[in-house]
């Protein structure tokens, strides 16, 4: 990754000099390889692809100040869908274990403009798996990786060669048994080499690029600090304050690439973790009333299929993994 | 129509913001021939003006500044300077929120917004003005957009001096389905306050004109019906014209409160938080709470706070009093404690800061100072109420609002 440069990558051309880029061509065609690998794998997996809702009358309440589009459907304020989760859990009603390729949409803090990572429009392939806890849902998460990228490599010996990406980054990934750190360990990490990481909150990005650049092959953040995640990610039965879920953050200074976590499906505890959250329950009716009436306990994840693409294609920043891309704040085709 | 607040000294509030600092004072013309003294006192209010401000004899807090300035001091050696909840203001006094209350909306409150922002003063946006009146972008309502949240940000920060005051942004529990924070944490109006550390939001648990309950507003049947899916109405309750709109209290457990302070502390890096406690029997819990989850500022409103319309049952019974609720925080202060209850002149005021507050809020003050003079009023008022700050300061010994302490009160019952 050319981040030594102090200069920001460019900004996106127009759409006629984007899409007719070969680097652009390459681009796409390796995220399109990455999608069609992970179908073959989920689906000889006995995975059902389900087609997510792009509207519904709410939606994932998501982090990081992010704000919702609004839609009037019918005089009814809508949402279009920031993620997929609450209709994830929901799906395993129908089907043990389910996935989807779900567009999502966040109106991110104008401060990510220039992260290099953040995108308003972005694809996120999204897994669901009944009865499963952190420990299946994370090697399930790093087989599914290990073959999507494997499948790619193989595949397109060219584009990696047009974009520069020696694919001889991926040779720790290919082994498997990715690295886990608990978050403790992380903020521990992050404050002794002088970086001011809260124990109370997310990674900042800051400190993900530090531990991100550090390491040779993907790795696991677990057991991130309740105030920091969504209701719908569990709280430790053993271990209160402590979230059940994960991060998955790419080598090389790419950062995160997933977020995943064994879910919440008890009534009560998900209404309080709403309030925790600082949500109205009220405007979460449908979803209430299904748990309510129960939903199978779950685990799952959602990869970040520009942050995907763009780490494997060894992009300098995610707008470049996306054939139209919305930078927050730009206005754009 | 101007609003009118007759449980409150009106017409003294009127008077200072229509003459300044000389309301402070008799009428000068009467010097030299009225002999004046101890006045014949109004029946106070509460504990807070049963109590005294008393100066020592001996003052070592003002051999200092005399050493300090190689000459005797004097009131206007006072430095009223503050920092509120992470900003600066030149006083230590902001200006409280005043929600969706009609007589706050429209030109008050944007001409509150104008003085407020010029005086440098922190400024609170209540709850509920985006679900009322909308947020002003594309969604504000047609022709009267100014009255808006962006319209208010906006009136204020035209106004503000570099390196002084800030707003922090309200969000009730209906708010959070508007995503208030999450929308004004991403417009580009909002960023100038961002980038220069000016912008908070205020986590709300309940005010003291109500507490225990939520929001109330009195709407005419057409704008009920506008408002109906997302709030609880009453229809019967003030007869066929009328509904009664409620916004839920909302739900706090301590550990409820630890984990929204932390999730706005996540999510809002770049924005100050702060916490408004009603005046409850566990305000120093919740105050402890609020501090150790990382608030900048707790916010207490006495029982004898509020502009908006609450049933008569609870203002006159329900709630600590403001001197009760600083006595039970006495003994574990929050370290940026604001307060606010009938705040309208300075020994309340310096009273209030000498049991532990770091500022007060002018709530009703702040919107009859405007109403009597829309370009004027807040900032002579102000300019009444911080010179009186700094000689009653002065007169305790004392150069900085900081170095007031409990022994500056004297109450009634000995303590």
């Amino acid at each position: 990754m050319n981040h030594d440069t102090p200069n920001s990558p460019p900004s996106p051309p127009a759409p006629r000099a984007h899409l007719s880029s070969p680097a652009t061509r390459s681009t796409l065609r390796i995220q399109n390889r990455l999608i069609a690998a992970a179908r073959e794998y989920l689906t000889s997996a006995g995975f059902t692809e389900m087609l997510p809702p792009v509207i519904g009358p709410v939606t994932d309440p998501g982090s990081r100040g992010s704000k919702q589009v609004d839609i009037d459907f019918y005089g009814h304020r809508y949402k279009l869908m920031t993620s997929a989760i609450l209709y994830k859990q929901a799906s395993l009603l129908a089907f043990d274990k389910i996935f989807c390729i779900a567009p999502n949409v966040r109106l991110e803090p104008l401060e990510t403009t220039d992260t290099d990572r953040h995108l308003a429009e972005f694809h996120q392939l999204d897994v669901e798996v009944a009865g499963a806890d952190r420990e299946r849902i994370t090697g399930l998460l790093e087989d599914l990786v290990v073959h999507m990228v494997r499948s790619t490599r193989d595949a397109l010996p060219a584009d990696f060669e047009l974009l520069g990406r020696d694919v001889d980054a991926f040779t720790e990934l290919l082994h498997g048994s990715f690295g886990r750190l608990t978050h403790a360990d992380a903020v521990a990490e992050l404050r002794a080499v002088g970086h001011d990481q809260s124990p109370d909150a997310e990674i900042d990005w800051a400190g993900e690029a530090l531990l991100s650049s550090k390491a040779a092959r993907p790795f696991f953040v677990t057991d991130y600090p309740k105030g920091s995640r969504g209701f719908y990610d569990r709280e430790s039965r053993t271990e209160p304050g402590v979230l059940r879920n994960f991060d998955l953050i790419a080598p090389e200074g790419f950062g995160e690439l997933c977020s995943g976590s064994e879910r919440t499906n008890d009534y009560a505890q998900i209404v309080t973790r709403m309030r925790e959250t600082g949500e109205n329950p009220q405007k979460y009716r449908w979803y209430l009333d299904l748990v309510r009436e129960g939903v199978p306990a779950s685990a799952g994840f959602g990869i970040g299929v520009e942050r995907l693409t763009r780490y494997v294609a060894g992009r300098d920043a995610v707008w470049q993994a996306n054939a139209f891309p919305k930078l927050p704040g730009v206005v754009s085709p | 129509m101007s609003p009118v607040a007759p449980a409150f000294p009106e017409d003294e509030v009127r008077r200072r913001a229509r003459s300044g600092a000389a309301a402070a004072f008799p009428a000068a013309e009467d010097y030299g021939h009225v002999l004046f003294g101890a006045c014949a006192p109004t029946a106070p209010e509460d504990d807070i003006d049963r109590m005294r401000l008393v100066p020592p004899v001996f003052m070592e807090e003002r051999l200092k500044k005399l050493i300090e300035l190689g000459r005797e001091p004097m009131y206007d050696d006072v430095e009223l300077t503050t920092g509120i909840g992470g900003f600066t203001a030149a006083l230590p006094v902001y200006v409280s929120a005043l929600g969706s209350t009609r007589a706050a909306g429209g030109d008050p409150g944007l001409a509150l917004g104008r003085q407020a922002g010029r005086l440098g003063l922190p400024m609170v946006i209540g709850e509920n003005v985006v679900p009322v009146h909308g947020y002003g972008r594309l969604d504000g309502p047609p022709g009267d957009a100014t009255v808006t949240l962006l319209g208010r940000l906006r009136a204020y920060t035209d106004e503000l001096p570099d390196g002084l005051g800030g707003v922090a942004v309200q969000q009730s529990t209906e708010d959070a389905d508007a995503e208030v924070w999450n929308l004004v944490y991403s417009d580009p109006a909002a960023r100038p306050l961002l980038d220069s550390g000016r912008l908070a939001f205020e986590l709300k648990t309940g005010q003291g004109a109500k507490p225990g309950l939520g929001g109330m507003t009195v709407l005419d049947t057409a704008a009920a019906a506008r408002l109906g899916d997302r709030y609880g109405l009453d229809t019967a309750a003030l007869g066929e014209r009328h509904v009664l709109r409620s916004s839920s209290p909302g739900t706090f457990t301590a550990e409820i409160l630890r984990q929204q302070i932390r999730l706005m502390r996540n999510n809002f890096p770049r924005a100050r938080v702060w916490v408004k406690l009603h005046p409850g029997r566990d305000v120093a819990e919740a105050a402890r709470v609020a501090v150790d989850a990382g608030a900048d500022a707790v916010t207490v409103d006495g029982a004898e706070g509020g502009t908006g319309w609450a049933p008569v049952a609870f203002t006159g019974g329900v709630g600590l009093p403001l001197a009760a609720c600083l006595r039970r925080l006495a003994d574990d202060p929050p370290p940026c404690l604001l307060v606010s209850g009938r705040m309208w002149e300075g020994t309340r005021a310096v009273k209030s800061l000498a049991l532990g507050a770091r500022a007060v809020g002018l709530g009703r003050a702040a919107l009859l100072s405007v109403a009597e003079d829309p370009d004027q009023g807040l900032i002579r008022f102000t300019e009444c109420l911080a010179m009186e700050m700094r000689m009653l300061i002065s007169a305790l010994g004392k150069y900085a609002p900081d170095a007031l302490d409990q022994q500056d009160v004297w109450s009634p019952d000995g303590n």
